[in-house]
């Protein structure tokens, strides 16, 4: 995965109150997000908003490429 | 609370996610005329103001509401928010109007909770803001379509520009004149069967036991299903059966598979997902903004540090070159001001107590202005251009290593310029302990009322060029920062554990500050310091020049007279008459050039006296009371009253020594305007004839102002923002333990190094 990357959320793996948190605020499943920037931290572009999330945050973010039939990676670095 | 909204007045309350324009709305439809106050027990800004276009006799009140994503809330902000939509603040009326402000950029997310406070059974109109930044993005909104799918009246707008807030302000209006309506109650979750089933049994409940809030019931029962804190946090407002009833609702559903967690957010997204897809054209695809080529440099690993780096070199290097020029004006003026009271009544203690106590004290902290005006100018700047946020994110790192959250990075920023609002700006935070450990070391970062203190302290006791002067303000800056950093640290190992949540945050599109706006910010925040120049400085002021003056003791002034008169008389053996001495006087006074031997032997006598009775006067014997805790840091007694005056606020140090030191309007104006009290300190000599302010004293003492709790008001805040006396007493305590012992580090290790 690098920057510019458009990838869709497939599975979050954090508390119940940060999953509703990144829900509300569109991180939802099947979310398409887009990518801006993937440095220690990163920062995505969901709807029209822009988050950012710290790599712990990311750690539990499962995410496909944008395409089918894809397994779930990991949103952060490690992937 | 004497803000209540009085019975008459017609209540609308503005809602919105956070960075959608609310506030921008607000000053549009209230004309910056806003009330500005706090919700009780909390200091949660509550903002309201009356509708510039609504009569007198139908008046109109708008109350801004602080910024929330849904109606679930994780911060005191956000609960708040919810608080008054669900009319459990006794304080705020039940609303007659809500207007919803949506992002029309950024639609989906906007519709989640929009659709979720139409819910709520309110009449409402929506505001669909930033209609022009969509169309800039390529989306075109129909918001006829918008307001048959969603049932209530929108309004496209953009509050920036001004566009369309009119019509908005006069449907407001047109609305408050019909009076009540009936509202058709709606639903926007599309919801799984079991999980609408179990939904409206306990709506029922809820309408049984608060009548009141009937239509409220709906929602209410959706949230207390779905979100896990809705029921937690209030505990003893539902009753037993209900909690009972809603649990066991909750595994039905999870037997059934459904995830009651996720179940209605979903369905409500979707919802919002066809709403959106419903009325929006694209009109061009999604390209890279200005705001992505932006955020890829200044997230940047490495450039986002350096570039922010920058940014607080170039603030700090405008608050010391740049400010000196309007700064110099003030002392001019001050000096002049002085002057003219002193010329223009007789002389006396009235005359001294305007010109030493009230002109040349206070006008010694305002001389400030600039460099705080500068201050805030560049922090409501970088608010306003959205890097702020930025900031955060970039500082998450740093942050992290010491327990603590990006978040709270915003309130030690603010804290530079104040820790009273850099306080207010925790409530952001979510996890108490987090909050809590912000709140405590936010005071440690240098707040412009240091600013007075160090300069003083650098111009009498720094020798060297503005390099070094500017090196050493940036080092007690730097110390600042480290000491809170290392603070958060040990809070976090010790007294409030945990780990905070990952860091989410929402960093809102870069946009150009409106001067306008940000000369506003930069006022309304300077103008506190103004105010309190004028007021608590003041005061503090009047006092000590009593303090300093009484009591009098005739007799060292007719010792020093006569010791004066002894001098002059062995150097002129004509003089024998007090008429002659005093000629003499004022001829050596008067004449050009450097002064004579004799005319340094007498100013040195008028130092002596002036210091003989300070030392005999109250300020004088409290000075020598407290002396013994400040003898270690090599302190002298005149030091300790101005410590010992600056506990009421830190700027209260420089104009207390101006009245100390007796700089009035003799010695304000002759220094080729640097300032008159450096000058002045720059003289002072122990009694073995050294320097007192020497550069270790001079570090010792802004060691002691970089840690020490010496603001009255902050103590208030922390105060009010902890709800108890526990966390102020406990803050105060370690900061000036710190301090103390900070200072007498840097003492002991000045002087090994060589210093004196």
């Amino acid at each position: 995965m690098q920057a510019g990357d458009t990838v869709v959320v497939k599975q979050l793996n954090g508390s119940p109150e940060m999953n509703q948190r990144l829900r509300e605020m569109g991180f939802g499943e099947e979310q398409r997000v887009r990518v801006i920037t993937l440095q220690t931290n990163l920062l995505c572009q969901v709807c029209n908003s822009r988050l950012g999330l710290s790599e712990r945050l990311a750690e539990l973010i499962l995410v496909a490429p944008a395409g089918p039939g894809r397994l779930g990676r990991r949103l952060g670095l490690a992937a | 609370m004497s803000t209540a909204t009085s019975q008459r007045s017609f209540l609308a309350v503005l809602t919105g996610n956070p960075n959608c324009g609310k506030t921008t709305l607000f000053n549009a439809l209230t004309g910056l005329r806003a009330r500005v106050g706090n919700y009780a027990g909390v200091t949660v800004e509550r903002k309201e103001g009356a509708l510039l276009v609504s009569s007198r006799d139908q008046p109109v009140t708008i109350l801004d509401l602080p910024g929330t994503y849904s109606l679930s809330p994780q911060s005191l902000d956000e609960q708040i928010a919810r608080d008054i939509l669900f009319q459990r603040l006794p304080e705020v009326a039940a609303p007659d109007l809500v207007l919803v402000v949506i992002d029309g950029s950024n639609l989906q997310r906007n519709l989640y909770y929009a659709t979720q406070v139409i819910e709520l059974g309110y009449p409402t109109f929506v505001a669909l803001n930033m209609v022009d930044v969509a169309r800039a993005n390529g989306h075109e909104i129909d918001d006829r379509s918008l307001s048959a799918a969603l049932g209530v009246p929108v309004f496209p707008m953009s509050a920036s520009t001004g566009e369309g807030v009119k019509a908005f302000a006069d449907a407001v209006k047109a609305h408050a004149a019909r009076g009540t309506q009936r509202v058709i109650p709606r639903e926007f979750s599309e919801l799984p069967e079991d999980f609408g089933r179990e939904a409206r049994e306990i709506q029922g409940e809820l309408s049984k036991l608060f009548p009141h809030r009937e239509r409220l019931a709906a929602a209410e029962a959706l949230l207390l299903l779905s979100d896990d804190q809705a029921l937690q946090a209030h505990p003893d407002h539902y009753p037993a059966a209900l909690q009972e009833k809603v649990r066991n609702a909750r595994t039905r559903l999870e037997k059934s598979g459904t995830d009651w967690r996720s179940a209605s957010i979903e369905g409500r997204y979707a919802r919002a997902a066809a709403i959106e897809m419903a009325v929006i054209t694209e009109t061009g695809g999604p390209e890279e903004t200005v705001s992505d080529r932006i955020d890829r440099v200044v997230t940047h690993q490495v450039w986002g540090p350096l570039i922010f780096v920058g940014i607080l070199l170039a603030l700090f290097v405008s608050i010391f070159w740049v400010a000196e020029i309007p700064k110099g004006w003030i002392e001019w003026l001050v000096g002049a001001l002085a002057g003219w009271v002193s010329g223009a009544m007789p002389p006396g203690d009235l005359n001294d107590l305007l010109t030493n106590g009230v002109v040349a004290g206070v006008g010694s902290v305002v001389v400030f202005l600039p460099q705080i005006c500068l201050l805030f100018l560049f922090i409501s700047a970088l608010e306003d251009s959205g890097y702020m946020a930025r900031a955060a994110f970039l500082m998450d790192r740093v942050m992290s290593r010491v327990g603590l959250h990006g978040k709270s990075f915003i309130p030690m920023l603010s804290s530079f310029a104040c820790a009273i609002p850099g306080i207010m700006a925790t409530r952001t935070i979510e996890t108490v302990q987090d909050r809590l450990v912000t709140i405590l070391v936010a005071p440690l970062m240098s707040c412009s009322a240091r600013l007075p203190v160090y300069t003083v302290l650098i111009a009498a006791c720094i020798g060297g060029g503005a390099f070094v002067k500017g090196l050493t303000l940036t080092g007690m800056y730097l110390l600042g920062i480290v000491g809170a950093l290392g603070m958060a640290w040990l809070f976090k190992k010790t007294l409030l554990k945990g780990e905070p949540p990952p860091l989410l945050l929402e960093l809102p599109p870069y946009k150009r500050p409106l001067p306008s706006v940000i000369l506003r910010h930069m006022w309304d925040r300077s103008s506190l310091f103004l105010r309190r120049a004028g007021t608590v400085i003041l005061g503090i002021n009047i006092l000590l020049w009593f303090l300093a003056t009484f009591p009098r003791d005739e007799g060292i002034g007719n010792r020093f007279e006569v010791e004066r008169n002894q001098r002059i008389q062995a150097e002129h053996p004509g003089d024998t008459t007090p008429e002659a001495w005093a000629a003499r006087r004022a001829a050596l006074e008067g004449a050009e050039g450097e002064p004579g031997v004799l005319l340094e032997a007498l100013r040195q006598l008028d130092r002596e006296q002036a210091g003989e009775e300070l030392r005999n006067s109250y300020a004088g014997r409290l000075g020598r009371l407290v002396e013994p805790v400040f003898r270690p840091l090599g302190f002298d007694w005149k030091m300790g009253i101005g410590i010992v005056a600056s506990f009421a606020a830190r700027e209260v140090f420089v104009s207390t020594m101006s009245v100390v030191y007796n700089v009035g309007a003799g010695d304000a104006g002759d220094e080729e305007g640097t300032s008159g009290l450096a000058e002045r300190m720059k003289t002072e000599r122990r009694a073995d004839g050294t320097a007192v302010y020497t550069p270790v004293t001079g570090l010792t003492l802004m060691v002691f102002y970089v840690f020490a709790m010496q603001c009255v008001s902050t103590v208030a805040v922390v105060r009010r923002e902890t709800n108890s006396w526990r966390w102020p007493l406990f803050q105060f305590a370690y900061m000036t333990a710190l301090a103390w012992v900070l200072a007498f580090a840097t003492r002991w290790i000045g002087i090994a190094l060589g210093g004196g």
